[in-house]
């Protein structure tokens, strides 16, 4: 996988994008700092948490997805009764984060992906709070995604309004969040 | 062939009864045999009438022109996703395509909940991102609101195991795009657009943009807007260099048909009016190999 963002990398600065012209601040591939380790195995533990809870499957019975959602919600809720912001974004993988995520909105195409992609604003997070159905997801810059920590695929980064947002893509929970992460 | 199909079309119509006023659409795609022939639609899930009434104009247009499936360009449901929305923003209006056995392959956008992967008739398999085949064309659905490592590392995976097939990229977000509301997503083409060019992406479909564009082949690689299938921001189309054609004075979808080495296409209005139609050659397909 390694190889594989290597050869990202590559591309974004190989074809004179948004890296071009100078070394990134960032270097991508760098080798993971202390404070995003702790995240990477503050997720990993969420994700055990979650292992004994059922996975979602396809289905042509659309309250059947709806049902599993709000019952997995829920479970996870139960789990972690007394889960606060700040749990998995320690204070000191928030700084981490919050360096890369600004090194990042220097370049102006990342910020216009931001724009572009309806951003959310004004809106009251909580941890072990539902992420609005009704709300589009703001697009995630994969520049961004590029220089973080790799979720697994029912994790994701999420982008509202100034937070920055760690979200349980399959029961729509925000499992915590960085409060004015973005400018 | 034709003459015979628009008859039928036209009879089928007059006997139906419900569009009358509305004009038979021209077809302008050959009907070539074992052709490959899909429709496209993107930011179609309002629910609202005029989503119906496309998806109307799809169904009558099927009957001349019988496309086995329809690529979703994401945005396939606004707004609340319960039960009760998803059929009103899917199931029903597309009831009589889906009855017929018309598939849907959708590709999820901003407005999306990941969670639609797991609707059967939406054929994502519980995947964000996922290929499939028909005949010899080769079609890469992506999350472009979440492209992130793995995603990309996995899209040059399957198009560098697709070999000589036409290869065709579809998701929500335009890399080129003339719209005056969101405009091209440059830095998802900074990322994307070298590995179409190394493994021979010939044609790519996006949404987002409330309008139908065709750009100028860019690289060689021919770039289609379609995100006004349901819902439409009317004159928003602020035609650039960029612009081969355009429309956005109402609502459309796509139909496209690959034969052997063309690709036609014919981009139809809510209306019925074609708004633009054309075929793309491609050159000598070159097979290129993961690295």
């Amino acid at each position: 996988m390694l190889s594989r963002i290597a050869l990202l990398v590559t591309v974004l600065v190989g074809a004179g994008g948004i890296a071009a012209g100078s070394p990134p601040q960032t270097p991508p591939v760098a080798a993971e700092p202390q404070a995003f380790r702790e995240f990477t195995e503050r997720v990993r533990a969420y994700l055990n948490l979650r292992k004994k809870l059922p996975k979602e499957r396809t289905t042509k019975r659309t309250e059947e997805i709806a049902d599993r959602r709000l019952a997995l919600a829920q479970a996870i809720r139960e789990l972690r009764t007394g889960a606060k912001q700040g749990d998995i974004f320690t204070a000191s993988a928030s700084e981490e984060f919050l360096r890369v995520i600004r090194n990042t909105l220097q370049k102006n195409a990342v910020r216009r992906t931001i724009r572009q992609g309806e951003p959310v604003a004004n809106l009251h997070l909580t941890v072990n709070g539902a992420y609005p159905e009704h709300l589009p997801l703001t697009t995630v810059p994969p520049t961004l995604l590029i220089r973080l920590p790799q979720l697994p695929e029912r994790i994701a980064y999420r982008i509202v309004g100034h937070d920055f947002v760690l979200e349980d893509t399959e029961a729509r929970l925000v499992i915590d969040f960085i409060p004015g992460a973005l400018p | 062939m034709h003459s015979l199909r628009r008859l039928i079309f036209t009879l089928g119509v007059l006997l139906g009864g419900q569009t009358l006023s509305l004009p038979a659409q021209e077809l302008a795609l050959p009907l070539k045999s074992g052709s490959v022939r899909f429709a496209a639609i993107g930011d179609m899930g309002t629910g609202e009438p005029a989503q119906y009434e496309v998806a109307q104009r799809m169904l009558q247009f099927h009957q001349m022109f019988p496309f086995t499936f329809v690529i979703m360009l994401g945005d396939n449901i606004y707004g609340a996703k319960s039960p009760d929305q998803l059929q009103k923003k899917f199931d029903i209006p597309y009831k009589s395509l889906l009855d017929g056995g018309v598939q849907f392959y959708a590709a999820l956008g901003n407005h999306d909940d990941t969670n639609e992967r797991f609707y059967k008739l939406l054929n994502m398999n519980g995947e964000r991102y996922y290929s499939f085949k028909k005949g010899n064309v080769h079609f890469f659905a992506l999350d472009s609101t979440y492209l992130d490592p793995q995603q990309f590392a996995w899209l040059e995976k399957e198009l560098a195991a697709a070999g000589t097939d036409w290869k065709i990229c579809y998701f929500h977000h335009p890399l080129y795009s003339s719209g005056a509301f969101h405009g091209s997503s440059t830095e998802l083409r900074t990322v994307l657009e070298p590995l179409f060019l190394k493994y021979g992406v010939q044609v790519v479909f996006a949404g987002h943009e409330h309008v139908y564009e065709r750009i100028k082949p860019q690289k060689g690689i021919y770039y289609f807007t379609e995100g006004a299938s349901g819902e439409l921001r009317a004159g928003n189309l602020r035609k650039t260099d960029l612009t081969a054609a355009g429309y956005d004075k109402d609502r459309s979808f796509l139909t496209v048909e690959v034969s052997g080495d063309d690709l036609y296409f014919q981009a139809i209005s809510r209306t019925g009016v074609t708004v633009d139609s054309g075929v793309i050659h491609r050159p000598a397909a070159v097979q290129v190999s993961a690295p």
